[in-house]
């Protein structure tokens, strides 16, 4: 692994407008090394189209996307290097077997030997069916194809757009067991879009989640992100009431630092005079005085943990399409 | 370089590993077989190996160009109809590369495809008929020029048909990335090869200058090859091999450059 501050991808300012239609409103993502990256949205929130601009299908009509240092836009050949990906449903060609299909992939990199092909084949348990012509494939077997296909060339950045669309449960198991040691063992990021919110939270770091184009929250589930003031379990939602939220989030901003020296992230609801952020439960007793010694009056300490899919639907509105 | 080859063994691969190319190829040896033989055994009189020849070719180059046409307007399109187009794209390459691979490959199918039937027609007429040596191409071919042999013939007939054939595959392969349906493109395609003949002679029949600018006047070359020298001179008004040529080679250019703007232009929505 090397540098790990420095992001793998970053989204800067991208909108994508079709006809009159803002498909992207001016979003703006940055993903860390080696780690599984969430991105929810309702149906036609515009996953797929930025997946497409990450990996240079469509291009944007404003912003750039940087991948390991070079620009999608002005510099493919060497950013898209970095990229393995699934777009949409895993397309093979029909007439090829399923080895064809990934030494097709295999030749357009330099330096995928035979012994990698086998490797990812084993990798997606296809041993048996890789000499089979893709038509008589299943969806979950193609699925599967897909992600070897993507992992051929050892990517940094893994780009799966629906995944587990297809797979079996044993399949998504493995695909998000594999992820997991991905990121952790090798250092790769993965960026996973899925509508499956109780899969994203046992598989992701962190989750984006976008609304019709914008981006409307990013939020850690991982230890670490949250505040931490050395207390143990898992960090939850919590609410404090109070009465001048801004000078509170100072505070703790002042004080709270994540183990990497990042100010604790939190979110100031104005409206209902609150403060939102995660913490451990031993931590909020602490959190708690360190806002009666800032002179914030604390009202009410609430805990908003709830699962990821309550989440998605508070932040989403709970609409179906856009 | 080494690597763009690779693109296009893929390219190849795609086009090879389908039944379908295999099925069109043997389709023309099969013709020609089928054709010589029923001939030879049903003909009151000998019949002579270059004449058949002759008379085949008048089938199976039509035919070989839809086939060829058939491939060029399915290779890009086929990746969007399929939704491979994504897959393919997110590579190491730009699409101007993935596009030339593609075309070096079509390009190489027609060569192929071309070599079959003057193989086949040739091999087959000289086993079935036996092989006549010392023919002059103006006793088989209807040629004017008394000194040109037969086997000269045939290697500038098949020239000039390579001419036009890439022509007509080229404007498949522009129809194929700009519509990016394989059905439509074939559709199109198809249509406008088989309709080029007909289409022709409506245009002879138009008075005005730029008639003589269309696509379809100028697909024939060879009729060049049986008019030559003798005619061709004389007649002031007779369009000669070399304006064809130019005329041609302005419609590729706008084929290519078509081909090249929307290929990688557009966003691929497939
Ligand atoms: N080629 C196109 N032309 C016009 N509008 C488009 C085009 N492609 C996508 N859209 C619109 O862009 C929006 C985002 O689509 P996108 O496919 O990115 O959504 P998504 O988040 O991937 O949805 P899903 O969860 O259903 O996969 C939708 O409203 C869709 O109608
Ligand atoms: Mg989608």
């Amino acid at each position: 692994m090397s540098n790990l501050s420095q992001p793998i991808v970053q989204i800067k300012e991208v909108t994508k407008r079709i006809g009159s239609k803002t498909i992207i409103d001016n979003l703006s993502l940055d993903l860390p090394q080696g780690e599984v990256f969430g991105f929810l949205g309702p149906n036609g929130s515009g996953k797929t189209t930025t997946i497409r601009m990450m990996v240079g299908l469509m291009r944007m009509s404003k912003g750039d996307i940087i991948i390991g240092g070079s620009s999608i836009r002005t510099d493919y050949e060497k950013a898209i290097r970095h990229v393995g990906a699934i777009v949409e449903n895993p397309e093979m060609y029909k007439y090829l077997t399923g080895y064809k299909n990934l030494l097709h992939y295999a030749r357009m990199v330099p330096g995928i030997s035979r012994n990698r092909i086998d490797e990812v084949i084993g990798l997606a348990g296809l041993d048996k069916r890789i000499d089979d012509k893709v038509k008589t494939y299943s969806l979950g077997m193609r699925q599967r194809l897909g992600v070897a296909q993507a992992l051929l060339h050892k990517p940094s950045l893994l780009i799966l757009d629906e995944p587990t669309n297809g797979l079996d449960p044993a399949g998504i198991r493995e695909l998000r067991d594999y992820l997991r040691r991905l990121a952790a063992e090798e250092g790769t990021t993965v960026f996973v879009s899925s509508h499956l919110l109780s899969e994203m939270e046992l598989m992701c770091d962190q989750v984006a989640i976008i609304q019709a184009g914008k981006l409307i929250d990013l939020r850690s589930l991982r230890p670490g992100g949250g505040a931490s003031v050395g207390g143990t379990g898992l960090p939850a939602q919590v609410l404090f009431e109070v009465d001048q939220p801004d000078e509170a989030a100072r505070v703790l901003q002042e004080t709270i630092r994540t183990p990497d020296g990042v100010p604790v992230r939190l979110q100031v609801r104005a409206g209902e005079g609150a403060i939102v952020l995660d913490a451990l439960r031993d931590d909020i007793a602490e959190l708690n005085a360190l806002l009666v010694a800032g002179g914030i009056r604390v009202y009410a300490i609430r805990s908003l943990s709830k699962s990821l899919e309550d989440q998605f639907l508070e932040v989403t509105g709970g609409e179906s399409v856009v | 370089m080494f690597d763009f080859a690779a693109l296009v063994a893929n390219e190849n691969m795609k086009i090879f590993r389908r039944v379908r190319s295999w099925i069109m190829l043997g389709l023309l040896v099969l013709l020609t077989a089928a054709i010589s033989i029923i001939a030879s055994v049903t003909a009151s009189s000998t019949i002579k190996m270059w004449d058949m020849t002759s008379m085949e070719l008048m089938i199976l180059i039509p035919l070989a160009n839809i086939f060829c046409v058939i491939i060029a307007a399915d290779i890009v399109a086929s990746e969007f109809t399929n939704g491979t187009i994504k897959l393919l794209l997110i590579r190491p390459w730009t699409r101007s590369k993935v596009l030339l691979s593609k075309y070096v490959s079509l390009l190489i199918f027609v060569l192929i495809t071309l070599a079959v039937v003057y193989v086949s027609t040739l091999l087959i007429n000289s086993l079935v008929f036996g092989y006549e040596g010392g023919v002059m191409a103006q006793q088989v071919f209807g040629v004017l020029d008394p000194g040109m042999s037969a086997w000269s013939y045939m290697n500038q007939y098949f020239l000039l048909q390579l001419v036009s054939f890439i022509v007509t595959v080229t404007l498949a392969f522009m129809i194929s990335a700009v519509f990016r349906s394989s059905a439509l493109a074939i559709g199109l395609s198809l249509f406008i090869v088989l309709m080029s003949e007909v289409l022709s002679q409506l245009f002879s029949l138009v008075n005005k200058p730029w008639v003589d600018y269309v696509l379809f006047q100028h697909l024939n070359l060879t009729k060049y090859l049986r008019m030559d020298a003798a005619l061709g001179g004389s007649n002031q008004d007779m369009m000669t091999l070399g304006f064809s040529l130019a005329v041609l080679a302005g419609y590729y250019i706008v084929f290519m450059a078509l081909s090249w703007f929307v290929f990688t232009k557009r966003d691929v929505a497939a």
